[in-house]
């Protein structure tokens, strides 16, 4: 009954996924005394400062999902394996939801540290730009046709569009010196220069803990796809035996 | 070298031939633009002097705009009568297909840029600095690259049903890097105070810009034309 | 501060629409499953 080819081990979550969720349950919890009450207040900013961490975490885990479909493009392009797709797929759906955070945390900084809603700020735009790009990646996936034809194409965007991100970054900071020469005060959002130790420990941290969120998701999305994928190969199955009977 | 370059000028050559007989995409890209400086015009009246600023800008929105409308049909007359697939199974190098394509399509955009610009130019009353080899090298420049990355970009969106809406959501956040550059490069360019070495940065972004998809292009167009 | 509770606030709203969005996924998907296996067991 237990046989490999049993849909049953569908239906039960993998052994590492359950470690792995209450790991993170704690984790997430330390982050956010780290973040709420461990961290010290900034000087200038007050209390808002503490939106930087959760801010960078997410930055920093949209840019590695990305990376992530990159590497997955690449693969998938070369040896052709549907969870290669399905990995990349996934990945760039979580990076999505974490640009998304990024976005809508940075212009609540923005206004409570310089009282504008959006800044032409490199990273912020980049991070801008980075957004409709795998929202257009999404767009491809949900092309008709098979999915080969889908993957392959989302592939070679997929690898397009992480190489431009690099080039994005640095027309968009020249651009932003021509309009707003650097601002000095900019410190404490760039990382290692100018951060407190206890600081950066916090970061660090709560880095580590929005990619673990990331893994998670990851996992359950792969899992997702791969129910999905078993049902329509049993229907595919079922419709064979309909054509069979009627045929007999 | 020579079985290289041969089919991808004969591509070039039959798309415009066939465009030739018919001028059908190059009129409207040409009233496009035209369409566009008119509505420019009454949205920023010509006779500010502050307008003057946004020429840079104008010339290359109508360069991207109208460069879209030429995309869309560069591969559109090939799914008409299923050439798509004729081409895949052509003993030509899918790479040389992509030259081809990108040659035509350069052409296209190229012709209307030398009637919409100049038009552009008189219309606005704007004064072209006496060299102006540094304008048109960097307009060559960047229309490249944008002609690059919308002709890979061109051949996957015409393989959805929906590929005229897929195609503008595709292209420009890959080709936001490539504007800027290229607007403030024309901008610093066409200035009167002409400090030339300031645009050279950008200029260096374009040619970055240009090789890096020329050859991703060059590379990942056989994925695009998988049977 | 308020901008602190309103930038966490948003936080946790896309990540808990998202973790909402995947267990329906998986519901649907599962129940799909299932369903396509009792089909088969005929």
């Amino acid at each position: 009954m237990d046989n490999k080819n049993s849909i049953f081990r569908f239906l039960i979550p993998s052994k590492g996924y359950n470690i792995l969720f209450y790991l993170a349950i704690p984790i997430v919890i330390m982050a956010l005394y780290l973040t709420f009450i461990w961290s010290p207040v900034e000087r200038t900013m007050g209390e808002v400062q503490k939106i930087f961490y959760f801010h960078v975490g997410s930055a920093w885990n949209a840019f590695f999902a990305f990376f992530v479909v990159l590497v997955f493009s690449i693969l998938y392009l070369v040896k052709r394996k549907r969870i290669y797709d399905i990995i990349a797929g996934v990945s760039a759906e979580i990076g999505v939801v974490f640009t998304a955070i990024v976005l809508a945390t940075g212009p609540i900084w923005a206004h409570s540290a310089w009282n504008t809603w959006w800044t032409w700020e490199p990273r912020l735009t980049t991070t801008l730009i980075l957004f409709f790009i795998y929202i257009a990646y999404i767009m491809i996936r949900n092309m008709e046709g098979e999915w080969q034809k889908k993957a392959r194409l989302a592939s070679v965007f997929g690898i397009i569009g992480f190489i431009n991100v690099p080039i994005v970054f640095m027309a968009v900071r020249w651009w932003e010196t021509n309009l707003h020469p650097v601002v000095l005060g900019d410190g404490n959002e760039q990382s290692g220069g100018g951060l407190e130790p206890s600081m950066l420990f916090t970061l660090l941290f709560t880095v580590a803990t929005m990619t673990l969120v990331y893994f998670l998701f990851l996992r359950k999305g792969i899992y997702i796809e791969q129910l999905r994928l078993e049902t329509s190969k049993l229907k595919a199955k079922w419709q064979e035996k309909e054509i069979n009977r009627e045929a007999s | 070298m020579r079985y290289f370059i041969t089919p991808a000028l004969l591509i070039a050559l039959k798309d415009l031939y066939s465009e030739w007989r018919t001028r059908q995409v190059v009129v409207t890209m040409l009233i496009f633009s035209a369409l566009v400086i008119v509505t420019f015009s009454f949205a920023f009246d010509p006779t500010r002097q502050a307008v003057e600023a946004l020429i840079p800008g104008m010339i290359w929105v109508i360069t991207v705009f109208a460069g879209i409308l030429g995309l869309n049909r560069s591969f559109l007359s090939e799914q008409k009568q299923d050439q798509l697939h004729g081409m895949i199974v052509a003993p030509a190098d899918p790479a040389s297909i992509y030259l081809g394509k990108v040659i035509a399509n350069y052409v296209f955009v190229f012709v209307v840029q030398a009637i919409s610009i100049p038009l552009l130019l008189i219309l606005f009353d704007f004064q072209v600095p006496g060299d102006y080899g540094w304008f048109l090298l960097i307009l060559f420049l960047g229309t490249f690259g944008f002609i690059c990355v919308g002709t890979l970009l061109s051949a996957v969106s015409i393989q959805s049903k929906s590929s005229e809406m897929l195609l503008p959501v595709l292209l420009f956040p890959l080709v936001t890097p490539i504007v800027i550059a290229a607007v403030e490069a024309t901008r610093i360019v066409l200035a009167q105070d002409a400090s030339i070495s300031e645009a050279f940065s950008w200029m260096q972004l374009i040619v970055v810009y240009d090789l890096v998809f020329f050859v991703a292009g060059f590379l990942l167009f056989e994925y695009v034309l998988e049977v | 501060m308020s901008y602190l509770f309103a930038a966490y606030t948003i936080i946790w709203l896309l990540i808990a629409s998202y973790v909402f969005v995947l267990g329906k996924r998986q519901k649907a998907a599962a129940k799909e499953l299932s369903f396509m296996k009792e089909m088969l067991d005929d």
